[in-house]
């Protein structure tokens, strides 16, 4: 029983593992072309048909490039900060229920869990640390910048992405996250919370430093910010928490605020749970990119007070108008 | 002239410049500072467009020729300063005007000319430690041959060889006496660096006992937002920035002295490499210049054929300048894709008309190369009433009202009405401040008097306003260009057989143009031989540059950005 019950978690692990990694790969093709298409170009089409070999010939570029370490930086340090920062995007998929249980079969490694919620919290603030630790570790004044900036934005923008998490935990009453799935059958809580769901989009967005908010790598003033000195795959490792991160924060808004892995027929055809929960990602995934595609990049100083003086109020706000309510039905 | 009533005045001091083919006046070097308090004060001509000196080996004498404006328009003065070769001082005019600053600063790195009194006399172009003033006439180069091409030693006996394989690299590089290339350590930089501004701890204000530091960044050459090798020396207070220098001449090649050594027609294509991104309209400044040295006008049909030319680069110059602008703020390349998917379409008319997309090489001395071929006017004319009027108000559109572009623009990087003109500013820059000086109607020049068009013109000097002047300034090419289209004439486009050689008498001229990015002048001595004794360019790029430090005071490093990319530059204008 406990053999087959880790060869279980074994094999879910791999998999979730390989959604992320491969769901990396193809986000930035589908990103490529997605920007492509809105700037009036083609994209990359060339490596296979339509491009779908695009991210192999990426990453075979990317594992044979030479790996600089500056001389003046704090190696240890330099060669852990990406693998601190990958980790908790690969990790935090564990807790998202992927589909309804067929024939009694969980699809998800650990979305029973009772504290799902806080995991997701616990886990995606580690990775500052990595990016803080890069821009210390790499000596670079441009990096150290880049690092400060991740810091406070990401500090900041934590708050408002939690408290609005509040809200489905509310409507719940769990922090279970398959129990909050399972509740939002009939009525998707994006309907219930629609501010929530906003507050917890921008401040997503601001979490993993995607346009506008990305600050903290700003191409223009500072060139890449935390990870310019990172080169091959260190630098790849980087490009895939990000890119991982954006699939996480995907999945998890799909989850908590677009119902999951419901849809129609999901009763009948328990199979098209996971379908739907994809169909779900990708239309998020396209808002990201077209998101970048295009805005302009909101200043640093007006991003903090943007987080502070507007999403904390409306993210409270928004807390304190829900549990009001959830008291007054339940009374 | 109403000048002549302060000869009285200085007596003695300010004479005619009687020589043939001269203009303006000499005014002694004891008296100049005092000269130009009177012109600007009284006289109004409280625009400094150009700086620089003419080195006059057979006579043993420099001259500094300054050429002031009115800011309301009209003829320019002409004044010049006359010093010995050896030791040359000058006293500075920055107190006075101080767009001069680079200005003198470039006359000093090229010339040797000491002006007294600037603030901050370094090299500007050349790098600190460089040995000797390439503009002077007796200063050789490393691979000299002649003093004038065509170079004879490069075909004997008919056929042609490089000058390399007589010359090896290295052996033939001279450096300073007890000068070593291995252990040298930039001092210029040091200097530089303890030159900025620094709040020392106390000196801070923040009430407070934490002690801050300021942190010295470099931002260039190498970096993504400076549109080419520009290098600013910054002093960042948190994000604010402290203090800014410019550091340039990382693209500079002695523009003007290669053109000194060419021959007058050589020089055309050559002007296209200094902005090239608006070639044409550098090839008209340069015609002007020798034409009226020449004493020829271009027959009706060129004269049209260049009016088009000039406003088509007008248009792609701003298109480019504005999805630059947009990348600068941080947009993902949108904006300028779609602003240079018009562009093309103007490349391909000049490709069609030139044969070069880019460095055209159009113009001629008294016309244009070669007549527009068939079907291109139908091209223009679709082109300009519309396809790019309607992109145009898609781009303002997009842009315009752009809550994320107005708070990152607004208020950024003000320079206000008296500072622009104090500083010489020019084009966009300029007439965002509030200044209507355009040249192409405050002296107008070809046949720009018969078109009907506005100056555009904003008040509040920010960076938005220099987008939305660009922005106003396409629209108003487009109705020049409707113009140009509908009147047309048939005929030459050409005065007189084209020659490779042309007779240039003695004299000196200055032909201006308004460039897409602001007044660009061209100043060339002749003395009749078929190479020009000297060959300045006034680039607006560079000049618009003096303000830069001061535009940037106080905001945040990402405003730089932006402030940069609205002075719109183009190094190879800047550092020519």
């Amino acid at each position: 029983m406990d053999i087959f019950l880790l060869l279980e978690w074994t094999i879910k692990s791999v998999v979730i593992i390989l959604i992320i990694l491969g769901g990396f790969a193809y986000l930035t093709l589908y990103e490529r072309r997605a920007n492509a298409r809105i700037q009036t170009r083609i994209g990359p089409n060339r490596a296979g048909p339509w491009g779908l070999l695009q991210p192999i010939a990426d990453a075979i570029k990317l594992i044979f490039k030479e790996e600089l370490i500056p001389e003046k930086s704090d190696k240890v340090l330099f060669i852990l900060a990406p693998v601190i920062t990958v980790v908790p995007a690969m990790i935090l998929l564990a807790v998202i229920p992927m589909g309804p249980d067929i024939l009694g079969f969980k699809i998800g490694l650990a979305d029973g869990i009772n504290v799902g919620v806080l995991y997701i919290m616990a886990v995606a603030s580690i990775a500052v640390y990595g990016i803080v630790i890069a821009g210390w570790a790499s000596n670079n004044k441009y990096a150290l910048l880049g690092g400060l900036r991740a810091t406070a934005q990401m500090v900041s923008y934590e708050l408002s992405l939690a408290l609005a998490l509040v809200g489905p935990i509310m409507l719940a009453n769990t922090m279970n996250i398959r129990e909050i799935v399972v509740a939002q059958k009939g009525l998707w809580y994006i309907i219930l919370q629609p501010l929530g769901f906003l507050i917890y989009f921008i401040a997503a967005v601001a979490e993993v430093n995607r346009a506008p908010f990305d600050m903290p790598e700003a191409e223009q003033e500072l060139i890449a910010g935390y990870h310019v000195e990172y080169s091959g795959m260190k630098f790849a490792l980087f490009f895939m928490a990000e890119y991982g991160k954006m699939i996480v924060i995907c999945f998890i808004g799909a989850t908590l605020f677009l119902g999951g892995y419901w849809g129609p027929f999901v009763d009948q055809v328990p199979l098209l749970g996971p379908i739907y929960l994809f169909v779900k990602v990708v239309i998020l995934l396209f808002v990201l990119i077209w998101i970048r595609a295009t805005f302009p990049r909101i200043r640093y100083d007006r991003l903090m007070a943007f987080g502070w003086k507007i999403m904390l109020p409306a993210a409270l706000f928004n807390v304190v108008v829900t549990a009001a309510i959830v008291l007054l039905l339940e009374g | 002239m109403t000048l002549e009533e302060y000869t009285d005045r200085f007596t003695g001091m300010l004479n005619f410049d009687e020589r043939k083919g001269y203009e303006g006046y000499i005014v002694h070097s004891e008296r100049l500072v005092e000269f130009a308090r009177t012109i600007r004060d009284e006289l109004g001509y409280d625009y400094l467009s150009s700086v620089t000196g003419v080195d006059y080996l057979p006579d043993e004498q420099i001259e500094v020729v300054y050429h002031a404006y009115r800011s309301q328009g009209g003829p320019g003065l002409v004044f010049k300063v006359q010093v010995p070769r050896i030791n040359p001082i000058v006293p500075s005019l920055v107190s006075i005007f101080p767009g001069a600053d680079f200005q003198e600063r470039e006359a000093w790195d090229l010339l040797g000319i000491r002006f007294e009194g600037h603030p901050n006399l370094r090299r500007i172009l050349m790098w600190e430690g460089f040995h000797g003033h390439p503009l002077r006439k007796d200063w050789e180069e490393p691979y000299f041959e002649e003093s004038e091409k065509p170079f004879n030693s490069r075909w004997p006996e008919g056929k042609a060889f490089r000058i390399e394989e007589n010359k090896p690299f290295k052996k033939n590089v001279q450096y300073p006496p007890e000068f070593t290339p291995d252990g040298w350590i930039p001092e210029a930089d040091t200097a530089l660096y303890s030159g900025m501004v620094r709040l020392g701890a106390k000196d801070a204000g923040n009430g407070r006992s934490l002690e801050t530091d300021q942190i010295l960044v470099n931002l260039g050459p190498q970096h993504p937002s400076t549109h080419g090798v520009f290098r600013m020396v910054v002093s960042l207070d948190g994000e604010e920035i402290a203090d800014l220098q410019p550091v340039l001449g990382y693209l500079h090649r002695n523009h003007e002295k290669i053109g000194e050594r060419n021959t007058y027609l050589m020089n055309m294509p050559f002007t296209d490499r200094l902005d090239y991104l608006a070639s044409m309209g550098n090839n008209f400044g340069y015609a002007l210049a020798v034409e009226k040295l020449m004493g020829i006008t271009p027959p009706e049909r060129a004269e049209y054929i260049r009016v088009m030319m000039a406003e088509l680069t007008r248009i792609v110059s701003h298109l480019f300048s504005i999805g630059t602008l947009l990348n600068d703020l941080g947009a993902f390349f949108t904006p300028m894709l779609y602003a240079l998917t018009e562009r093309e379409l103007i490349l391909d008319i000049f490709e069609a008309v030139s044969g070069s997309r880019m460095m055209c090489n159009y113009f001629r001395f008294g016309g244009v190369a070669r007549d527009l071929p068939e079907g291109i006017l139908e091209k223009v004319y679709e082109l300009v009433t519309e396809r790019l009027p309607r992109k145009v108000d898609e781009l303002d559109t997009y842009l315009t009202d752009n809550e994320i572009v107005r708070t990152r623009s607004i208020g950024i990087g003000v320079l206000p009405r008296e500072q622009a003109i104090e500083y010489s500013a020019a084009g966009p820059v300029l007439r965002a401040s509030g200044v209507g000086y355009d040249v192409r109607r405050a002296e107008s020049y070809s046949i720009y008097d018969r078109f009907d068009f506005d100056v555009a013109i904003r008040h509040n000097g920010d960076v938005y306003d220099r987008y939305l002047v660009r922005l106003e300034e396409i629209r108003q090419s487009l109705r020049i260009l409707q113009q140009v289209v509908r009147d047309i004439p048939d005929g030459e486009f050409q005065t007189g057989k084209p020659q490779y050689q042309v007779r240039v008498p003695p004299g000196e001229s200055y032909g201006r143009v308004e460039n897409p990015k602001g007044e660009l002048g061209f100043y060339i001595v002749s003395n009749g031989k078929p190479n020009p004794w000297r060959y300045h360019i006034r680039s607006p790029s560079f000049i618009n540059l003096t303000a830069f430090g001061e535009m940037c005071k106080g905001h945040k490093i990402a405003d730089v950005v932006a402030i940069l990319g609205s002075i719109d530059i183009v190094l190879g204008e800047v550092d020519r």
